[in-house]
């Protein structure tokens, strides 16, 4: 079921019997109709391994089950909210980033460190975001959130994307990521330029990044 | 020649050929492309400019950004501004100045009481030369003009920069009571006289004026 914009800050779903979404505890602006929010343990899918993991990884932002009849208003924070709707691909995002989602969509943690060796140990570090990252995958919507607005570029197969760890927000598609760095080691050492470490996402998908460097 | 566009209001976008820019360090959100990040000493050009720079508080932690591609600036999620300097300067607070293109001449210029009272320092950053400014303001930024026989006040808070031939002076608003006592919270004003355009935001930074 989809989400529908209300405003930059705000968006709306409805909720129907048997159908179900998840949402960031917390954020339920109001509400019409019959609605119930319950805690949600495990933090959606994945069985206890997906929960361990997001323990294990900062991941484990609570989130509710919203069930029911009726239409849920959702923000937070003030935030910018960007409904991205899959059709069967793969959306990678920071837990603390994600708004809202379709109970229908597959929820797993994913660990990064795997991604590129040492530098892939290093990027939670650098990013200060952990080295797990939240991926949904299936069909329906999710609702994400950044700090003043989105830019959606384009990756592709000869012309990969590096962003800012702190501007970065979700991708999709079929992307690697890993560190990259565009300084030499004098400069990271020394006088560094704040720039020093970049995610290069190469592949096939989109990347949304936010027009600050600020963490919600 | 570096093209400076604006991706949404908070996002410039720097399209690149091999040229240089010079940008608030930190500020890069992302790029395609191959980009390189130096840090440039004080920001201002040569000794002198990081000497000043040290001394008046006036930092502004400047790189060089020099590659091939599009490159993406952006602060804290304000509103961007793009300004095209034909040869004039532009006087803009350092906190405010988000990007200029390379062929564009960086330094600082004293400004005495009336910067003390923006709470920004006592030296206020110029830019001048061929080329795209970029600057950032807590909202988008409206422009106002100053003519001979119209002179203009500004909140010191919210003043973003200026162009053309202005004269600034630090003006109270009230009377020696209302400075002591109780203030209306507009107790000092910047007055701009002469011909030019100011920037100006819908917002507040704190200021030692806005206190009295």
């Amino acid at each position: 079921m989809p989400f529908t914009k209300i405003n930059s800050k705000l968006i709306e779903a409805k909720v129907f019997p048997g159908q179900r979404i998840f949402s960031q505890r917390g954020s339920m602006i109001a509400y019409t109709g019959e609605v119930g929010f319950t805690p949600n343990l495990t933090g959606g899918q994945g069985g206890v391994m997906g929960m361990i993991g997001r323990r294990v990884a900062n991941e484990d932002v609570p989130l509710m089950t919203v069930e029911g009849q009726g239409s849920v208003l959702f923000g937070h924070g003030g935030h910018h909210i960007q409904i991205i709707e899959l059709n069967g691909d793969t959306l990678n995002v920071e837990a603390d980033r994600l708004l809202a989602f379709d109970g229908t969509l597959r929820q797993t943690t994913v660990f990064l460190g795997s991604q590129g060796g040492v530098m892939g140990m290093v990027r939670g570090q650098v990013s200060g975001q952990g080295l797990f990252t939240t991926q949904l995958s299936g069909q329906g919507s999710v609702a994400v959130m950044a700090h003043g607005g989105f830019v959606e570029l384009p990756i592709t197969p000869n012309q990969p994307v590096h962003v800012d760890p702190q501007a970065y927000v979700a991708h999709r598609g079929q992307v690697q990521n890993k560190l990259s760095t565009s300084v030499g080691w004098r400069d990271m050492v020394g006088r560094g330029s704040g720039e020093a470490f970049q995610l290069e996402l190469s592949g096939n998908g989109v990347v949304y990044v936010q027009a600050s460097e600020e963490k919600l | 020649m570096a093209q400076f566009r604006l991706q949404g209001s908070k996002v410039l976008a720097v399209d690149m050929t091999g040229d240089a820019v010079k940008a608030r360090n930190g500020c890069m959100v992302a790029y395609t492309g191959q980009m390189n990040f130096k840090k440039l000493s004080g920001g201002g050009n040569g000794l002198r400019g990081m000497v000043t720079r040290r001394l008046t508080g006036e930092q502004m932690e400047v790189m060089e950004v020099q590659g091939q591609g599009t490159c993406f600036f952006a602060d804290r999620a304000t509103e961007v501004n793009l300004v095209r300097l034909n040869g004039e300067t532009l006087f803009v607070e350092a906190d405010n100045l988000l990007c200029t293109e390379g062929s564009l001449h960086t330094g600082t210029s004293f400004t005495g009481l009336n910067g003390m009272a923006s709470g920004t320092g006592l030296f206020t950053t110029k830019v001048d030369g061929h080329g795209w400014a970029a600057l950032t303001s807590k909202g988008p930024a409206i422009i106002l003009r100053v003519s001979q026989g119209q002179p203009l006040r500004v909140d010191p808070g919210a003043y973003v920069a200026h162009t053309g031939n202005l004269n600034r002076a630090l003006k109270s608003g009230g009377g020696w009571t209302t400075l002591i006592g109780e203030g209306g919270g507009e107790a000092m004003q910047v007055e701009f006289t002469g011909e030019g355009l100011v920037y100006v935001q819908p917002s507040e930074r704190l200021t030692f004026g806005g206190d009295v």
